[in-house]
């Protein structure tokens, strides 16, 4: 059972395309995973496209459609008609399953769509894996794989912090978080994500570098950019 | 709460028109949509180019703020269901819903594209609304066309004159489906059953044949 899940909010924004790319990525690979999310994403897509075609307009008394030069509009039309199709998209297959530490992990379709954007991994202290998605852009996004027993320092964000539970478990300071469960935190909080006896894959986004907070991790805040890049 | 007074104000440009067109149904959207998707009805698209341009205009204004951007978009997102009505699926949601997404992506690429430059995401990876996905018709292309390379011979001019010229253009001349349809000013429908039936018969034959 997933028991974490984007706000509305967030969906919402999601679905009027007002997100950075990366952070669609992580709440669309959310919404496969989550038949709940799929819903309301439909629910809210129906009514964010009647307000923008029909409710908006008959909000108030004016509120009816800007009114196209009629000459300008039929030119359109009959440009439109005589156009050549856009081209056929064909999409290159999505990756389906990767391997890592010998042991294959299957991905969800958004992220598959992506699939050949994922840069190389690289080993981060205390047996942590990342590996960059590469979407243009400033906010980041990488897979992130724990082996079991492994921990990230305690840090908190200078900006945001999106988790997605791909396969596996871990816990922090407020809970324990399973398959397909997300995770928004913002600066606020400071937490210390590790796994115990199960390793775990996730798909992270970050809107600014880690900041370590305690002990010795803090050395590490020069190299914050490890998860950030 | 009163959220919404800076939006009120940016529709007083709007001016007044006739009610009737806010009263069209779902169904009959989605009618128009077949229509156009069957066989490109010019007065079902027209129809729906005066539902909907209209009211994309008036969103893709607000959204920009620059007039000739969201005349783009209204072009781009109405130019996308003339040509491609076909991907539309009644099951999967409500016309309407579907040139929004279809508007909703065009305006994330647009936005985008002013922020970077090439090898970006696309909104389709995101949302994909109007990749085509292998149809079934597809598949069976897929397959017949190792056989039929070799096999086709001569048989292909013993079918009826419209299946013929099908099976030329696509197997002889190499060209796609959509092409054909464009060409012969046939819809996209009409030569993917014309190649199924022409399939089967030239299955038939190469099967009597051997
Ligand atoms: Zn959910």
């Amino acid at each position: 059972m997933i028991k974490f899940h984007p706000t509305e909010e967030l969906l919402v924004k999601y679905v009027q395309g007002e997100l950075d790319a990366s952070l669609c990525l992580v709440i669309g690979t959310h919404i496969d995973m989550c038949p709940v999310c799929a819903n309301t994403v439909k629910d809210i897509e129906e009514q964010v496209a009647r307000s923008v075609f029909i409710n908006e307009l008959q909000g108030s008394a004016s509120a009816t459609p800007a009114q196209l030069p009629e000459a300008e509009m039929n030119m359109m039309l009959e440009q439109i008609i005589s156009s050549h199709a856009p081209e056929k998209i064909v999409r290159e297959p999505a990756l389906e399953e990767i391997t890592l530490e010998g042991k294959q992990f299957k991905l969800p379709p958004t992220l598959g769509r992506l699939g050949s954007r994922l840069g190389h991994w690289s080993k981060v202290p205390g047996s942590v894996w990342r590996a960059p998605v590469n979407l243009s852009g400033h906010d980041k996004i990488n897979l992130i794989y724990m082996a079991a027993g492994a921990s990230v320092p305690e840090h908190t964000h200078r900006g945001s912090e999106a988790t997605l539970v791909l396969n596996g478990s871990f816990a922090d300071e407020f809970d324990c978080y399973e398959d397909g469960d997300f995770i928004f935190l913002d600066q606020q909080h400071k937490h210390t994500p590790q796994t115990a006896q199960e390793d775990c894959l996730t798909l992270a986004w970050l809107n600014e570098p880690l900041q370590f907070t305690s002990g010795v991790a803090r050395l590490l805040n020069p190299f914050s950019n490890l998860f950030f890049r | 709460m009163h959220v919404m007074p800076e939006k009120r104000v940016k529709r007083e440009y709007m001016s007044t028109s006739p009610k009737s067109t806010q009263e069209i149904t779902t169904e009959h959207l989605s009618k128009l949509l077949a229509e156009v998707a069957s066989s490109r009805s010019r007065r079902a698209f027209s129809e729906l180019f005066k539902h909907f341009a209209p009211r994309l205009q008036a969103f893709a204004t607000r959204q920009f703020g620059n007039e000739q951007t969201a005349m783009d978009l209204v072009q781009d997102t109405m130019t996308n269901v003339w040509h491609k009505a076909h991907l539309f699926s009644p099951e999967k949601g409500s016309p309407t819903t579907w040139i929004f997404t279809i508007a909703r992506n065009i305006r994330f690429d647009i936005l985008r594209k002013n922020k970077h430059r090439q090898n970006d995401v696309s909104a389709e990876d995101l949302w994909p609304v109007l990749s085509e996905e292998m149809s079934d018709s597809d598949e069976e292309f897929a397959l017949d066309q190792n056989i039929l390379l070799q096999e086709i011979g001569e048989f292909y001019r013993q079918l009826p004159d419209a299946q013929r010229i099908v099976i030329e253009q696509i197997y002889i001349q190499g060209k796609s489906q959509q092409e054909v349809s464009d060409e012969l000013d046939i819809p996209l429908g009409t030569v993917k059953s014309r190649t199924r039936l022409a399939l089967q018969k030239l299955k038939e034959m190469i099967t009597a044949h051997d």
